[in-house]
């Protein structure tokens, strides 16, 4: 990728005081998104990636949550900081968020056609009946059937697939530049899962929009994703390009993330590989390697220091690990 | 994919089930106590609360405020170090009886709290536990009936039918107070009873009474002290304005008593009885408030604030 | 149609609920209630005057058959006359529960509408001053009995002692302007108490909807927080504020009307009841009793249509 960034996220460290103290749920985390790319998001739960993606939108919950440094910079207008009425005129028309959870993210009082009208008459100061016209039109584009009639239900009248493509046709009705989609389509099951994913892909390249996808599976990335970005415990792991990262994986979590991926065929009598151990608790981190517990190529250096992300900003491959896999030459 | 979640999975032992519902309660407590110990509010309410009782012991014992009843001085006398509030119409001491008034607030509200949550706990748990049941629908319908009478009407009608028993009032109170308590415990153990570990303790074959006295009603205990606290204050409250009605507190003397008594008072002028009163008993309203919205915040986990 | 068939169906569920309250307070108020016999006679009655009284009075008929009157009496809204007054029931509750309504709307009305609002900015303004100073009158409100309340309002605004502005006690009301200066102090006495407890029931609802799903995502498409609230959240926590204002009218129209009516001197359905408790007077007593039982249920039913109005999701079946 080459030109001029579109989102530019550098050093970002997000804070959370708890109860027991403050946890950093994100922890120096630099990355770039271009025009027109999807760029993956994946690490288990809790591994900050949600974080990240709420907080290019402003929308850490605050208290308890706050951006304590780092930049997040959009058309290289800088968003952290930014007032919250400024940062609103931002969401939904700059940056839409399409939300993990298809049957608490539409509000049930509300008809269909109603949330959605009242963002385009929002964003694009069409009359009612335009933006009736317009929503319509959009709900057809995600893939929904009979939107003019669609259009006047209500969300529980409609099925998960149903909800997670009205909030994708939200999410376009502005001409978004960016789309953060935080685990679109973990909530739905297989088979529409698969139809949701493939809607999106085509739907970001006739837009020309950018999409970060926030998941926890690989294999989304695999399908959907440019490049991809590998969290754990609030830092970023390894990023590369799909191909490479797949292939040859550098960081031994994502060597570990990919092996514990069933593959049909391979090794069929094998068990599935797991990562052993668990994620370290945020409040008690080790000075060292966060992975250093479950890895196995850990080494006495491994607990002496953080091990920072290799390479340079424009490398195609970068990994935070001492003791990398080395691709083959 | 998460190697994390693996632990979920493994079956559990039979022994191993009142563990599981001893742990869930041990680590709620130890997190509300650190909670309400952080609470700056709560603690001061809890503090005040307890100069209270020390206050209400004290009668109790017979330390002080013993002269409540006795004709000490004139009538009406302001402020003086001989009385401390003034003396009433009939030159009985102000303090002493406002001091006394504290005694009877927490028998009052001791008792009917005590009694209302242990009745809500008991019949909350049977309904919740046999959900869907008779047993359930009879007691459902008991609490809509209790919640549909007027509640100074239900005092009336109890008063009379005891017939001027002192603990008219106390019984009124318990048998309204417990419906509250009783729906949030059948709504907890209608969620408990579908938890693992009673479905475990199930399956070994505990009786069902067991199951309720050991794994159920402890579990509910922090449903049980927040209620408690709630249920306090609601008595001392009403307690006044029975006593204004007639309906209250029938030998001894009360905030109440005194509030009503002051009710010509303060239209001639005279205001030492209805302050006396007034302030105490916000004080301890007012501190009990506190204690209760503290305990709240630490012991539910739904509540956000 | 499908309203009115629910209704139906609802109003038939009821009758266990009528029938368990009139019951209760059947046992209760007439057959352990006060005996009036006594004071009905001269001095020294002979037994046959007893027995004549007893019969007049129906004290010697069975328990069902008495109860059974009593169901009878309701159903035809006919409670037979007053013991202490001598007037017809159904008249006397008809002559003053129009009084009630027309002291306790306006500040039961305010005392919601008001503790929305405060509701509303204070969980604007989530754990910030604003909202903590609200709470904190919220919880100083719950704190002050609404006796001591109506007391010092009465010294304050209506007697030498205080502004006198207002009329101490009483109702002698003639024009909208007598209205007004006899329900002020009534009014903001109940304001006053209303404001504690609604303000913080109603914040809790609101602070409950704000951490919903729905409302994060109005949010990342840019909805002001203003419209957030009035738009996005009011209507979804309308569920239990409706709740909460239906069930509490049966309530205050008798309990919320009793004190306030028999502080102030105010010829209501609040101080008739409070007379009828004071000298056991049954008809009144059933009469009240048995209509604030329909009312109860009258209530839930129009609860439950309010629900199908606010949430699509509810189905009247």
């Amino acid at each position: 990728m080459s030109g001029e960034p579109l989102l530019s996220v550098r050093d970002l460290v997000v804070e959370f005081s708890t109860e027991r103290g403050v946890v950093r749920a994100v922890d120096r985390v630099s990355f770039d998104v271009h025009p027109n790319e999807t760029v993956g998001l994946v690490g288990e739960s809790g591994c900050g990636k949600t974080v990240t993606g709420l907080s290019i939108l402003g929308l850490i919950p605050s208290p308890p949550g706050r951006i304590a440094a780092g930049s997040i910079r959009f058309q290289g207008r800088e968003l952290v900081g930014l007032p919250e009425s400024e940062f609103r005129r931002i969401r939904g028309q700059d940056i839409a968020m399409i939300f993990q959870e298809p049957m608490t993210a539409l509000n049930p009082v509300f008809t269909v056609g109603n949330q959605m009208i009242d963002v385009l008459r929002r964003y694009r100061g069409l009359t009612r009946r335009q933006a009736r016209g317009a929503a319509i039109e959009l709900l057809a584009k995600v893939g929904i059937p009979a939107p003019e009639a669609r259009i006047d239900e209500y969300p529980h009248q409609l099925s998960g697939g149903m909800r997670q493509r009205v909030v994708i046709a939200m999410a376009l009705s502005c001409d978004p530049k960016l789309i953060v989609a935080d685990e679109p389509t973990t909530a739905l099951d297989v088979t529409t899962q698969a139809q949701v994913l493939e809607q999106m892909v085509i739907l970001q390249r006739e837009f020309h929009m950018a999409m970060i996808l926030v998941t926890h599976d690989l294999g989304v990335v695999a399908e959907t994703c440019h490049r991809a970005i590998v969290m754990y415990c609030g830092r970023i792991a390894e990023k590369a390009e799909i191909g490479p990262l797949f292939e040859h994986p550098r960081h031994p979590y994502t060597v570990g993330l990919l092996e514990s991926i069933p593959r049909v065929g391979e090794h069929e009598k094998e068990d599935l590989a797991v990562i052993p151990g668990m994620v370290p608790d945020l409040l008690h981190l080790p000075p060292g390697c966060r992975f250093a517990d479950r890895c196995r190529r850990r080494q006495p250096r491994c607990d002496e220091a953080l091990p920072e992300l290799d390479g340079r900003e424009d490398d195609r491959s970068r990994v935070a690990c001492y003791f990398p896999a080395e691709p083959p030459t | 994919m998460s190697a994390t979640t693996g632990s979920t999975a493994a079956p559990m032992a039979g022994t191993a089930q009142p563990a599981a519902g001893e742990r869930r309660r041990q680590t709620l407590w130890s997190k509300a106590a650190w909670k309400f110990r952080r609470d700056r509010a709560g603690m001061v309410g809890l503090a005040v609360v307890l100069a209270y009782f020390v206050a209400a012991l004290g009668v109790w014992t017979g330390v002080w405020a013993t002269g409540w009843a006795d004709v000490a001085g004139g009538k009406w006398e302001p402020v003086s170090a001989e009385h401390w509030f003034g003396t009433n119409l009939i030159g009985q001491d102000i303090f002493q009886r406002s001091v006394y008034s504290i005694k009877t607030a927490f028998e009052v509200g001791l008792v009917v709290a005590v009694l209302s949550t242990l009745l809500g706990a008991m019949l909350g748990a049977m309904a919740g536990f046999f959900s869907g049941r008779i047993s359930d629908e009879l007691i459902l319908w008991l609490m809509g009936v209790l919640d549909s009478i007027p509640f100074y009407l239900l005092v009336a009608a109890i008063a009379f039918a005891l017939e001027g028993n002192p603990y008219a009032m106390h019984v009124a109170m318990i048998s309204t107070f417990w419906i509250t308590t009783g729906r949030l415990v059948r709504g907890e153990v209608i969620k408990l009873k579908n938890l693992e570990f009673v479905e475990a303790a199930h399956a070994i074959g505990v009786s069902e009474y067991v199951i309720i006295l050991r794994h159920i009603i402890p579990n509910t205990f922090h449903i049980l002290l927040v209620q408690s606290t709630i249920t306090f204050v609601a008595a001392i409250k009403s307690e006044v304005i029975l006593s204004f009605l007639g309906l209250g507190v029938k030998d001894g003397m009360s905030w109440g008593l005194m509030i009503s008594e002051s009710t010509f008072e303060v239209l001639a002028g005279f205001f030492n009885n209805f302050l006396a009163a007034s302030v105490l008993m916000f004080g301890l309203v007012m501190a009990f408030n506190m204690f209760s919205d503290a305990l709240q915040d630490a012991l539910d986990p739904r509540k956000v604030s | 149609m499908e309203v009115l068939q629910y209704s139906l169906r609802k109003l038939v569920a009821g009758i266990p609920l009528i029938l368990g309250v009139t019951f209760v307070s059947f046992l209760l108020m007439v057959y352990f209630g006060p005996d009036q016999t006594y004071e009905l006679l001269g001095k020294n009655p002979t037994p046959e005057q007893i027995a004549e009284i007893r019969h007049q009075l129906g004290y010697d008929k069975p328990f069902l058959v008495r109860y059974a009157d009593y169901l009878r009496e309701l159903a035809t809204l006919d409670f037979g006359h007053s013991n202490s007054t001598g007037e017809k029931v159904s008249a006397l509750l008809g002559r003053t529960i129009p009084v009630s309504l027309m002291l306790i709307l306006p500040g039961f009305l305010l005392g919601n509408l008001i503790a929305i609002v405060l509701a509303l900015v204070a969980a604007n303004y989530r754990s910030g001053w604003v909202d903590k100073s609200i709470m904190g009158f919220s919880v100083i409100g719950m704190s002050i009995s609404y006796l001591i309340v109506i007391i010092a309002f009465q010294v304050i605004f209506s007697s030498s002692y205080g502004l006198g502005i207002f009329p101490v006690r009483g109702w002698n009301v003639h024009s909208l302007a007598d209205y007004v200066d006899y329900i002020a102090v009534p009014t903001m006495a109940t304001v006053f108490v209303a404001l504690g407890y609604n303000t913080r029931f109603y914040r809790s609802v609101i602070v409950e909807e704000l951490t919903r799903d729905h409302v994060r995502t109005a949010r990342a498409f840019g909805v002001p927080p203003a419209k957030l609230l009035y738009r996005n959240v009011l209507k979804n926590a309308m569920i239990p504020i409706i709740t909460r204002i239906v069930f509490s009218i049966p309530l205050i129209v008798i309990s919320g009307a009793l004190l306030v009516e028999s502080y102030f001197g105010i010829p209501g359905v609040g101080k008739v009841t409070f007379d009828a408790i004071t000298t056991g007077d049954q008809p009144v007593l059933k009469a009240v009793v048995g209509l604030t039982a329909v009312m109860f249920v009258l209530a839930q039913l129009l609860t439950d249509i309010l629900y199908r109005a606010v949430d699509p999701r509810v189905s009247l079946k």
